[in-house]
């Protein structure tokens, strides 16, 4: 039986300040070790809040929610950071690459909180770099990078602490329909190195793309 | 030093506003450097002007007593007499180097083929060209064989030399005459504004009649170092001369004193005021300086909420960040706290070197030791400066610092 990586159990989350919004009514989700998930649902369904809670970047109120046989709850602003660090690379859809840092540089970041040496991080930030195929862009800044180039470069980033999970929010949403189709091509090259990657999207033909599409509809799994 | 090469790089990133803000700092650094130059060039002046160098001194004048004491009336004249000056030196050994006086004689001509100069002649003691602060320039000061001897030698100012012999060099060992007699010239000395012709006290002494009695005693005195001490010495000696004398040792009007030493702490005293005024002009000059960092991290906080975001998600702890910004400022502070103590350094040396020699400002340049007292103010300043917004930072949550474009 394979190992189950995320474990959401009766996940519940209501935004306060206003009129109250129960945004999660109770997800529950598994997700094994090596699946390439996409999580679907229309604007306004959770998924995005689904995504920062699954991300150890914003909390819950209610249920359980283990990642990697670890309950992530209550934790510490240090303890969830190094957990992020640790085991969760993300993705964005706008990138979120430091404008004044080059490629090589946005890539090494993560090890540098982790006390990575200088040498050490470059020597393993080109490797990710030349494995996207970014080999000869290593100095590059963002501004002077293409879209798919730009989403490649925050892949490497992702993947540089060798986390146990890669959550992508719409990887593609800013693409053209052909960078799209490269990226995601990525994305299940990587799946098949045995990556765990969770996509959240809209576009269907992202998450026909993965092996699993979860559906959120109204707070809900359906 | 990886931080520091991360830091460096954001502040490129931000060239101008970097720039900006450091513009402030320089300033108030800049002018508290001046300040303190300004006040230590006024403290040189005053340690080196020859009052300071003489301070430890206390003149003995004639005066009346204003009490009766052992049975004489007040109103009486007390003079001080020759033979006080041995007598102050053996009773007080512990507080009295020397004792010396000096007289000065009616003005007379001094003259030679080629010229002459009206003067006052000062019979003097050998210690009197230290007290007077001259230079001698040729031959010598009057020593202790011319008064055991009461030889008739001069000591001529530079300028009076140069009349009576048309070049100053050469007026050593010639005669030139005065008072019908013939006079040994065996020193020229330089001064900025003394003309004084200096003679033996005891030849000066046999011109105006050998009575016992002198108009003043200059008492050299020394193991002093504070008010204390300075009091304790005039008190002594004021004891001894109330014994010869027969006075109240308390009547202050017997003997006029004036103590050169307690009189200089007391001056010194106000320029210690005067560099703790400086201290807190430039003090609160630099914390302009501060506020305007600590504004404009606000501001690169607000802005760079995103980044924080990012950086968040990707691992950083609060530590990291707080680390981050607190240390950005204490580099803006620092590296431009410190070209305004180059630049303030440069002028000061400047303005040592213009007014050279001009009397009011003595090397007004601060030292190492200042410029170290510096860097600390600066590195608190920094950290205070950056404190506020680093904490603020932190307090953003990853989620909301991500959402902020």
């Amino acid at each position: 039986m394979s190992e189950i990586i995320i474990d959401l159990k009766d996940i519940n989350k209501t935004y306060t300040g206003g009129v109250p919004l129960h945004v999660l009514k109770g997800i529950d989700l598994q997700i094994e070790k090596g699946e390439l998930v996409s999580i679907m649902g229309a604007s306004g369904s959770g998924k995005s809040t689904l995504l920062n809670i699954l991300g150890i970047l914003d909390t819950y109120d209610s249920g359980e929610y283990r990642l990697d046989g670890v309950l992530i709850k209550d934790l510490t602003e240090n303890h969830a950071a190094e957990l992020r660090n640790k085991k969760i690379g993300f993705v964005f859809q706008s990138f979120n690459l430091i404008n004044y840092k080059d490629a090589l540089e946005n890539v090494a970041l993560p090890l540098f909180y982790q006390g990575v040496s200088r040498r050490k991080r470059n020597a393993l930030a080109m490797e990710q770099l030349e494995r996207l195929g970014l080999g000869d862009r290593f100095h590059h800044l963002p501004g002077e990078l293409s879209g798919g180039q730009k989403q490649r470069v925050a892949i490497a980033r992702s993947l540089i602490t060798q986390p146990s999970l890669i959550l992508a929010d719409e990887p593609t949403g800013a693409l053209d329909s052909q960078t799209s189709k490269e990226v995601m091509q990525v994305f299940r090259d990587l799946n098949k190195e045995g990556m765990t990657i969770v996509i959240v999207t809209h576009d269907p033909e992202v998450a026909a793309a993965t092996d699993r599409v979860i559906k959120i509809e109204d707070g809900l799994v359906v | 030093m990886d931080l520091l090469r991360e830091i460096l790089q954001t502040l490129r990133n931000n060239r101008l506003r970097t720039f900006l803000t450091g513009i402030a700092v320089a300033w108030g650094i800049f002018m508290l450097i001046i300040l303190l130059g300004m006040a230590r060039g006024v403290l040189n002046s005053f340690e080196n002007n020859n009052w300071a160098k003489t301070s430890n001194n206390i003149s003995v004048y004639q005066g009346v007593t204003s009490r009766a004491y052992k049975g004489f009336r007040e109103g009486r004249g007390i003079k001080p007499e020759m033979a006080d000056m041995e007598i102050l030196e053996q009773k007080n050994p512990q507080h009295v180097e020397k004792v010396t006086t000096y007289s000065s004689l009616n003005n007379t001509n001094f003259s030679t083929s080629k010229d002459y100069i009206t003067v006052s002649p000062k019979g003097v003691y050998p210690a009197q060209g230290k007290r007077d602060d001259i230079k001698i320039k040729y031959g010598r000061f009057i020593n202790e064989a011319d008064l055991n001897y009461k030889r008739k030698v001069i000591i001529l100012e530079e300028s009076n030399a140069k009349a009576l012999f048309g070049d100053a060099s050469s007026a050593v060992g010639k005669r030139i005459k005065g008072y019908d007699l013939s006079w040994l010239v065996v020193g020229v000395y330089q001064h900025d504004w003394r003309t004084d012709v200096y003679v033996p006290f005891t030849t000066a002494k046999q011109l105006t009649g050998n009575d016992p009695y002198t108009w003043n005693m200059a008492v050299e005195i020394k193991n002093v170092s504070t008010m204390e001490d300075g009091e304790k010495a005039e008190k002594e000696i004021r004891s001894t001369l109330s014994n010869r004398h027969d006075f109240d040792p308390e009547d202050q009007s017997a003997l006029y004193f004036y103590n050169q030493f307690t009189n200089y702490l007391k001056s010194r005293s106000i320029f210690n005021i005067l560099n703790i005024s400086v201290w807190i002009i430039g003090i609160f000059t630099l914390l302009s300086g501060i506020v305007g960092v600590s504004n404009i991290m606000f501001v690169s906080v607000r802005e760079r909420t995103h980044e924080i975001g990012v950086r968040r998600a990707i691992g950083a702890k609060p530590r990291h960040i707080l680390l981050q910004i607190i240390t950005e400022s204490v580099v803006i502070t620092t590296l431009f706290g410190y070209i305004g103590v180059v630049l303030g350094m440069i002028v000061t040396q400047l303005i040592a070197y213009l007014t050279a020699d001009k009397g009011f400002l003595e090397n007004p340049t601060v030292s190492l030791e200042i410029a170290a007292e510096v860097t600390v103010v600066l590195i608190i300043s920094g950290l205070l400066a950056g404190y506020f917004p680093a904490r603020k930072a932190t307090k953003v949550k990853p989620v909301e610092a991500l959402r902020d474009e």
